[in-house]
């Protein structure tokens, strides 16, 4: 039966009268709140204080409770001295790889396999890993993340990007690597190389979070402070020189809700599950090749080459090339090693910010080049420039300042 | 009745909260901690400041919540300062909590009943006294929730 226009209409109404209620929209106390938090006068100090409580939780659970709580005195008081006097080969090279130094009395210093490697993947990362993304599922289940994006979409067009931007971001702040999947929610092939880059180079994950906090509690906010700053200022160089789009974007912004435990629970574990997999191996497995390099002599050797570059471009020790070459691996433990070389207050800040922003870990260098080598290679090139100009940055910052 | 109720509780919160706020950005910028009796406030970036800044939010949005106060866009401004003041003093707790259940670096595994008991002992942050003053705004909510 084939209907002219006019019945098609007539046809559309009668439908649309049965199925449709019409009526006032009257707004509820949700849509209220929605409203206060996606308009920048209200949203941006409730953000604020969002992020606030996030961070609070994140250090008082993964630091205080967990790592100082329990997780030192287990492995410093008990585990420690235990492997050191049961692991055969006292002096041998494979002791040195798996236990570490035989003098050191804390884990930190050890820095074996089995002493630091342990160490920084169970009694550090995983309690940080596992609040930061219980907290970041609780907001997303809540509904508060869909008004982040919106709040923060005119910011991140400024780089080139959208509101949307900040899945990645903050997914990064827990692992890089899931996070260089998400950046697939952006449209073009430009915002998603300016995306990869910028979260490879510039947001610390979980881990690396956790040992910061741990190392260098008083300067994490400065090193925090130098990262954000690159990344919009490096967002906003990528996003002229990048050829490409960066379309408008329509989100779908749904009510508040209160959230399901069985969803949370959920991603809960399937991000742990995947960070176990992922990134333990790899903290185990860096361990095993930076003692190599030391046992071989090469980081020594490395260690003299790079010694006018890295005290004269960066003004960081020589010693730093060690962190340096851990950091491919894992930039937690990276920064756990840094702990350990003696140096001003200001070069550890300039050491940090260098272990963040040299090259991604292992892992996100996979899952780099598994979103194709061309973005792989694009991103290196930025990373090279990166490090060089913002490393001679900071140091130059510091020597204005009269501190280095 | 309600609304002229909730105009003056909420005026009288709201312009208290501002001077707490005002008051921990002063002492930040001042840089050593304040004590007082059983109130602290403490003097650094991030409780300090930060906390501060949240705070004079909350004292704000308590404020100009009072014009017209029972109409819903209205009163949801008095329902984020609480919600505000809320996330303050929860994670205030919860550090505390967290910070009372390990024994310490010298002691047992667990604290002993004393020093757990001890950690939540005063001096308190200013957002601690606001917030049995803050929960009220549920009683509006459940009158809104009737009508």
């Amino acid at each position: 039966m084939i209907l002219t226009a006019d019945e098609r209409w007539n046809l559309i109404e009668k439908i649309s009268n049965k199925v449709v209620t019409f009526g006032k929209f009257k707004h509820t106390l949700k849509d209220a709140l929605g409203e206060l938090t996606v308009k920048p006068l209200t949203g941006i100090p409730i953000a604020i204080a969002v992020l606030y409580g996030f961070w609070s939780v994140f250090c008082s659970f993964a630091g205080t409770l967990f790592t100082d709580g329990f997780f030192v005195k287990l492995f410093d008081e008990h585990f420690l001295p235990w492997i050191q006097s049961v692991f055969p080969g006292e002096g041998g090279w494979f002791y040195y790889i798996f236990v570490g130094d035989p003098a050191a009395d804390n884990c930190f210093e050890a820095f074996g396999v089995l002493t630091s490697g342990l160490f920084v993947a169970i009694g550090v990362v995983l309690p940080a890993i596992f609040i930061f993304y219980l907290m970041m599922a609780l907001l997303e289940d809540v509904g508060y993340m869909p008004r982040l994006a919106v709040l923060i979409d005119t910011i991140f067009h400024k780089i080139g990007l959208h509101g949307y931007a900040i899945v990645p971001s903050i997914l990064a702040l827990g692992c890089n690597v899931p996070a260089v999947t998400a950046t697939r929610i952006l449209e073009t092939k430009k915002q998603r190389f300016i995306m990869m880059t910028l979260l490879a180079i510039f947001i610390p994950c979980g881990a690396q979070l956790g040992i910061m906090q741990e190392v260098i509690p008083e300067s994490v906010g400065i090193v925090l402070l130098y990262l954000i700053f690159g990344y919009f200022l490096f967002g906003f160089i990528l996003n002229k020189i990048t050829p490409g789009k960066s379309p408008e974007i329509l989100i779908d912004v749904p009510p508040y809700q209160k959230p399901l435990w069985n969803n949370i629970a959920r991603k809960l574990r399937m991000r742990l599950a995947g960070f176990l997999k992922v990134a333990v191996p790899f903290v185990l497995f860096g361990c095993a090749i930076v003692n190599i390099l030391y046992l071989t002599g090469t980081i020594d050797w490395l260690a003299r080459a790079l010694t006018p570059l890295l005290t004269g471009w960066f003004g960081v020790p020589g010693e730093t090339v060690g962190p340096l070459i851990a950091a491919f691996l894992r930039k937690d433990l990276a920064v756990a090693q840094l702990g350990a070389i003696e140096m001003s207050k200001y070069q550890m800040i300039t050491s940090v910010v260098l272990v963040s922003i040299y090259f991604p870990c292992v892992a996100t260098f996979v899952m780099l080049l598994k979103e194709g080598w061309k973005n792989l290679l694009g991103s290196l090139a930025v990373l090279a420039a990166v490090i060089f100009l913002y490393g001679g940055l900071i140091n130059l910052i510091w020597t204005l300042l009269g501190v280095q | 009745m309600n609304e002229r109720i909730g105009r003056v509780y909420f005026g009288v919160l709201g312009i208290i909260t501002l001077i707490f706020g005002i008051t921990n950005l002063i002492v930040t910028l001042g840089g050593n901690d304040f004590s007082w009796g059983i109130l602290e406030i403490s003097s650094d970036m991030f409780r300090g400041g930060w906390g501060g800044l949240i705070v004079i939010s909350a004292g704000l949005f308590y404020l100009s919540s009072l014009k017209n106060f029972s109409e819903i866009h209205q009163f949801s401004r008095a329902l984020m300062a609480s919600i505000l003041i809320w996330i303050l003093a929860g994670t205030d707790i919860f550090v505390r909590i967290t910070e009372s259940i390990p024994g310490g670096e010298e002691g047992p595994w667990i604290n002993s009943l004393e020093g757990f008991l001890s950690t939540y002992a005063p001096p308190y942050q200013p957002v601690i006294f606001l917030l049995p003053f803050s929960l009220i705004i549920l009683f509006f909510v459940s009158k809104i929730k009737k009508d």
